[in-house]
């Protein structure tokens, strides 16, 4: 089958591949270059497992072909921290219990970074309009929306 | 074995701290490594064909123009399987046969008809669209109620018999009928659960290589039960058992249904072996909807409760119908489980369950976070409600006269099983208490007069923890391999720099296993947690090993390490006593030092350990270089059943206990709901870690929630899964769990464990359903609307409500 | 579950896009947001042989005031109709709509134009267009021409368009004044696909009611206009009453299909429950002259 030429920049890091035009965003990040991180879940754009950040919003990557990602820029999970020293998003849900089986995390984690990136102050409700669209199936749900709350106070804290 | 000693439980530093997990570093950073992470090098793919029939014999196979595809390397039928791969392991008796591809028949719906081994999964499932099957439809077995009387062609295995019954037999415990006769008031109803499943965001995989040099399989696998019975897969690949190592990666979840999940290991290591290459074989959401040999109960009850006037409860009984789908690997063992805490936290004397067991054309059942007990508690809840609404009687009350007492533990209910220590009715009165329940009665009335509809649910329920093998096999006729061993192993290590190594040989799929092992060593060597290192071990290093389940690992782990910790302390003083020139009575360990008391004199542990490993001139004589020990700790209370199973002994004694208290609002007019508050309280002896239990408590809740209004596999009469991808089979997103579940502890120690631990793993889930049902009826108690079948869809509560107001459909003009 | 293969074009300019789909007709699927195309692709109920990727034609991006309405381009992404305060002031029902699509993720993605072309019976766009009385563009290699809302959409997925035609914008008038709005919509939970979705449009003056419109989503093949309702609310006192009336006569006019998730029976208990609770809120913004 055809190849198609992409040049995709993750994580800050340029990558230049050729694909097979159907090959799914997800099956790129985390097989082409390795960064498995990123989960997959149901492949049909339910659950929210594969979620990335792409030009900076969240995006399902089983609902994206890589080819589309051309000239773009994705974050994932491997960007936030450094093992010195977590993003706060990640320090708030290891306090708060915010994850047990860590299959969402990465998920969870992209989608309260744009969720603060956007609304630096949000409340308990607009957390929880955020977060629901991804599934855990493990925590509940509270110790999540409890995590990003105490985050959000510990970023604005630091002028983040 | 007798009833074990009371254990003394110490005060403590770590045990009982909501210390950060261990686990969630690499977690936080992308970092863990789940199957689909691991690169095995020049590993392939494989996808397999599902069958569209729910029953149909395979006539014919044309894998022809699938392995003409460029950069498949494998197409392989049933029939090529079984010729070198056995059955899968069962532990019914006589057991079901099975096979990892289906050989001559397919018995539901997705189940596995052919398999292929590509350069990349798109390539292996461009293949799969490419094989041509012929297929004899056979009749279709969807309705438990028709499988009782099916025959001829309708039935699924034929070698077991003429029809599809799989198991039927009526235990009795107590003098059952003396006990109904005595009664004032025999109760009635009749209560539905149907399927749903565990469906964690992972799913099951496996990658196998076999390496032709030394004939040794190597498979890395989320599943569970690796250092329990994992040999059985090598069984089934008909090759000794020291011929494959497995591997065990992180799981994303399990909720039990990556226990056994023996079919996925055996059909990658089948392909590996066929195709010369190491192969990667990872369910898709579909596979694992359709065929994980893993969905929850399926049951139709008739109840009965004998009660007397005044609500006191004599006797339990039901009839069952349990709708097992295609295959019976666990056997009916989710009765034996259920059997643990039949009559609940009641002092009921006798008991009676008439089981019989079905197969039909739907995926098999395996297990799911109650493993069939929760049901039990559900149908008792309900039962004991319908007694309350009867007798006139508020739901609390009802519960407080029947409480089993603090003084009478432990206490042996009618199957034979023992409860080791309890506080109910404390428990009832912490959640009474938490939920306001008089104000929200008060509430209630006020919101009835406005036309409003409030319920206040409350389920009372145990939780048992820690299985004993005996429950897989004590309802069979015949017993077959009547296990009795559930142990759990651990090795430590202290190394000569004094850092401390912890091996598992246990999964971790979300609980909190280097948590857990990581406090209680912390605990029983005096060290620091940042001093210890937990490991996973694969079958060739590994000890036995029962795995998560049951709610057993936290209590099993405990009483390894503090096995294997003893040994180690022992060897600690016995040197230091040597070094110090002191008596080992005079010794202690405190803070990571023995020191010889009420002196500054003493070695820390890493001194010690140098010592252990590089002097043995300078040790005691009767001691070896090195410091470790390993401990497999077995159940600390099984009893054998009775032969006629009016005993079924003791083996789930270590019990917890919950009470839920859901407040919700119903609106009648789209039956939605919202939840005003969520109360629940736990019991599970001394906790651990009580910020990781709430975990426990809060997730299995909203499982619950998902099981009792959101979920369900529902198989239309062709048998087609209707609901068998995530949009349309409803797992809870947060919008619809309780913003808040406020979650209380009781703690009564378990006399029979170490530190007084019970298992709490299972959580919310045992007692979210019946709760939940019990606050809808209430809500609509105005209407005469009864709940006695799950899910609670705001679509059936609408019909319920209908129905209660004796609404009819209306006539539409012309049609 | 991954997709078949296909013939990959990407497009950089409008007329590239049209050339193709004229080349490739039937064969031909345009891929924008692909929230909805590439669900169907992995699970292989679809097999496109080409795909158009439309992506790069930020030339059909837009939102514009027009004639004191709006022209929104077809690709606009949903997440910029949420986040526009244009839209808010001039079309707030379709603000308050396109909060219901999905997940936030899916609508970074989904386009306007796409949600429409893609015409599930059960979705939120459709029936605000309907309502709005909107107009849709859409343009060949050769031609142009406009398609208004109330005979664009035809059966579930099936839309007026021709294979080789493109959606490039949805033009809505301007919004009269002091009319009041509400959009509500039941699904099984948030972010799934509608159960019953009503969008509600209401003008009164001195507490008669002027002018009502009242369109469903999830109760027919397509937006369904619960004309006798509005009629039996023109004229009429706004007021609960006349709503409940309304809601009762859009309940019997809808035949709702029964399905796994909902009967035809309680798909019409939400058509009644809704229209009630949508009349109520349209009001109130109505008399708040938001």
């Amino acid at each position: 089958m055809e190849q198609v030429s992409v040049t995709v920049t993750v994580n800050g890091t340029r990558h230049e591949r050729s694909v097979e035009p159907r090959r799914l965003l997800c099956d790129f990040i985390r097989h082409d270059l390795g960064l498995t991180g990123t989960h997959v879940g149901c492949e049909h754009g339910v659950c929210g497992m594969c979620t990335v950040l792409l030009d900076g919003q969240t995006a399902r990557s089983c609902l994206t072909f890589a080819v589309q990602a051309d000239g773009a820029q994705i974050t994932t999970v491997e960007a936030l921290g450094t093992p010195a020293k977590l993003h706060p998003l990640q320090q708030a849900f290891w306090e708060k219990h915010g994850l047990q089986c860590g299959y969402c995390t990465p998920a969870m984690l992209l989608t309260a970074v744009e969720l603060l990136s956007n609304n630096p102050s949000p409340t308990r409700g607009e957390i929880s309009d955020a977060m629901s669209a991804i599934l855990c199936r493990c925590t509940g749900y509270q110790t999540i929306v409890d995590a990003v709350e105490s985050a959000a106070f510990a970023m604005k804290g630091d002028g983040r | 074995m007798s009833t074990p000693a009371v254990k003394e439980h110490p005060v403590t530093r770590w045990i009982g701290q909501s210390i950060k997990r261990v686990e969630d570093p690499r977690l936080l950073r992308g970092r863990g490594k789940y199957v689909d992470d691991i690169v095995v090098p020049n590993m392939a793919h494989a996808a397999v064909l599902r069958s569209p029939h729910a029953h149909a014999r395979i006539a014919k196979i044309d894998t022809s123009q699938a392995r003409a595809l460029p950069g498949v390397l494998l197409v392989l039928t049933g029939a090529e399987a079984s010729e070198v791969t056995g059955p899968l392991p069962c532990f019914a008796n006589p057991p079901v046969m099975q096979y990892c591809i289906a050989a001559d028949r397919v018995r539901h719906v997705g189940e596995t008809v052919a398999a292929v081994v590509a350069e990349s999964r798109y390539i292996a499932e461009d293949a799969i669209d490419r094989i041509v099957v012929e297929y004899d439809p056979l009749p279709v077995v969807v309705n438990p109620e028709d499988a009782l009387t099916s025959s001829g062609d309708a039935v699924l295995h034929p070698e077991r018999g003429a029809n599809n019954i799989a198991l039927q037999r009526t235990l009795t415990f107590g003098s059952y009928d003396a006990d109904m006769a005595r009664a004032d008031v025999i109760v009635r109803r009749k209560v539905r659960w149907p399927r749903s499943g565990a469906q964690p965001m992972e799913t099951v995989g496996a990658i196998a290589s076999y390496d032709e040099g030394t004939g040794k399989f190597t498979i890395h696998a989320n599943t569970s039960m690796y250092n329990y019975v994992g040999w059985l897969i090598a069984a089934s690949l008909k090759v000794p058992a020291h011929k494959l190592n497995i591997i065990p990666t992180l799981a994303g979840g399990s909720f039990g249904s990556k226990i056994f999940t023996h079919k996925v290991s055996v059909l990658a290591a089948t392909l590996a072996r066929a195709c010369g290459r190491p192969v990667k074989y990872l369910e898709d959401r579909l596979d694992n909807m359709m065929s994980c040999d893993n969905h929850g109960s399926d049951r139709i009850y008739e109840l009965e409760l004998g009660v007397k006037r005044d609500g006191t409860m004599l006797a339990f009984g039901m009839k069952v119908l349990d709708d097992y789908g295609a295959y019976l690997q666990f056997g009916v063992g989710h009765h034996g489980n259920a059997a643990a805490q039949l009559t609940g936290p009641y002092r009921i004397k006798s008991a009676r369950v008439d089981l019989t067991a079905v197969f039909t054309n739907k995926c098999q059942q395996g297990a799911y976070r109650g493993f069939g007990s929760e049901v039990n508690n559900f149908a008792l809840e309900r039962i004991v409600d319908a007694a309350a609404q009867e007798l006139g009687l508020d739901p609390a009350e009802i519960r407080r006269r029947n409480l089993i007492q603090p003084e009478q533990f432990p206490y042996k209910i009618p199957t034979g099983n023992v409860y080791d220590s309890g506080n109910y009715e404390a428990v009832l009165d912490k959640a009474l208490e938490m939920a306001d329940y008089d104000g929200w009665r008060r509430r209630q009335a006020e919101a009835r007069q406005q036309g409003r509809y409030i319920g206040i649910g409350l389920a009372s329920c145990q939780e048992r923890s820690v299985f004993s093998s005996t429950e897989f096999w004590f309802w069979n006729h015949e017993p077959g391999f009547a296990l009795t061993s559930s142990p759990e192993s651990v090795n430590i290590k202290i190394d000569p720099t004094g850092k401390v190594f912890v091996t598992l040989y246990a999964p971790f799929w979300g609980n909190s296993p280097e948590t857990m092992a990581t406090q209680m060593v912390a605990e029983q060597l005096t060290v620091d947690p940042a001093d210890i290192e937990i490991t996973y071990s694969d079958t060739d290093q590994g000890l036995m090993g029962t795995g998560p389940g049951g709610s057993r690992y936290t209590v099993m782990i405990a009483g390894a390490i503090g096995g294997a910790a003893a040994d180690i302390k022992r060897k600690l003083l016995k040197i230091a006593g040597h070094c110090l020139e002191a008596s080992e009575q005079d010794l202690e360990l405190r803070d990571g030092r023995v020191s010889v008391r009420g002196t500054d004199r003493g070695m820390t542990i890493p001194e010690i350990a140098l010592q252990a490993y590089y002097f043995r001139l300078s040790l005691p004589a009767d001691c070896n270089s090195g410091l470790d020990a390993r401990f497999t700790y077995d159940h600390p209370y099984t009893t054998q059943p009775s032969a006629d199973r009016t005993d079924l002994g003791v083996f789930y004694p270590i019990m917890g206990h919950m009470c839920h208290i859901p407040i919700v609002e119903v609106d009648i007019e789209t039956g939605r709901l919202t939840f005003l508050k969520y109360v629940a309280v736990h019991d599970c002896g001394t906790v651990v870690n009580p910020m990781t239990l709430a975990g426990h408590v809060r997730g299995g809740t909203v499982q619950g929630i998902g099981s009792t209004m959101y979920e369900h596999f529902y198989y239309d009469e062709q048998g087609q899964l209707i609901t068998a991808n995530f949009a349309d089979y409803l797992i809870p997103t947060l919008k619809e769990a309780p913003p808040n579940i406020e979650v209380g502890h009781v703690v009564t120690p378990s006399p029979f464990t170490e530190y007084g631990i019970k298992g709490g793993g299972e959580g919310g889930r045992m007692g979210a359903p019946p709760a939940l049902a019990s606050a809808v009826e209430d809500a609509l108690k105005p209407l005469g609307v009864r709940i006695d079948s799950l899910p609670i869809t705001p679509a059936k509560i609408r019909d319920l409500i209908r129905a209660a107001q004796g609404q009819q459909a209306r006539p539409r003009p012309g049609r | 579950m991954k997709p078949a293969p296909f013939r990959y074009v990407r497009a950089s300019r409008l007329d590239d896009a049209l050339a193709e789909l004229a080349r490739y007709g039937d064969d031909a699927k345009v891929l924008a947001g692909g929230q909805s195309l590439i669900a169907q692709m992995n699970l292989r109920l679809i097999r496109p042989a080409v795909l158009v990727d439309i992506n790069r034609l930020a030339d059909i991006a837009y939102i514009r005031p027009d004639n004191g309405g709006l022209a929104i381009g077809a690709l606009t992404r949903q997440s910029a109709v949420e986040s526009s305060e244009v839209i808010a002031r001039r079309c707030p029902l379709m603000a308050e709509a396109i909060r219901y699509v999905a997940h936030r993720p899916i609508r970074n993605r989904g386009t306007v134009g796409g949600n429409l072309a893609h015409a599930d019976p059960t979705s939120e766009l459709p029936a605000v267009a309907v309502a709005l009385g909107a107009t849709f563009l859409a343009r060949t290699q050769k031609d142009q021409r406009t398609i208004p809302a109330a005979d664009f959409f035809v059966s579930p997925l099936t839309t007026a368009l021709a294979p080789n035609e493109l959606l490039t914008e949805l033009r809505v008038a301007a919004w009269p004044a002091r009319q009041g709005w509400s959009f509500m919509e039941v699904s099984p939970r948030a972010g799934d696909y509608a159960l019953v979705g009503v969008a509600a449009t209401l003008r009164a003056e001195d507490g008669v009611c002027r002018a009502a419109r009242l369109v469903y989503s999830g109760v027919g093949s397509r937006p369904i206009r619960a004309e006798a309702a509005e009629q039996g609310l023109v004229g009429r006192p706004s007021r609960e009453a006349t709503f409940r009336e309304a809601a009762e006569i859009a309940a019997e006019h809808v035949d709702p299909p029964s399905d796994f998730h909902a009967s035809a029976e309680y798909r019409r208990d939400l058509v009644r429950a809704l229209t009630r609770r949508a009349l109520l809120a349209a009001l109130e913004r109505c008399e708040k002259g938001a």
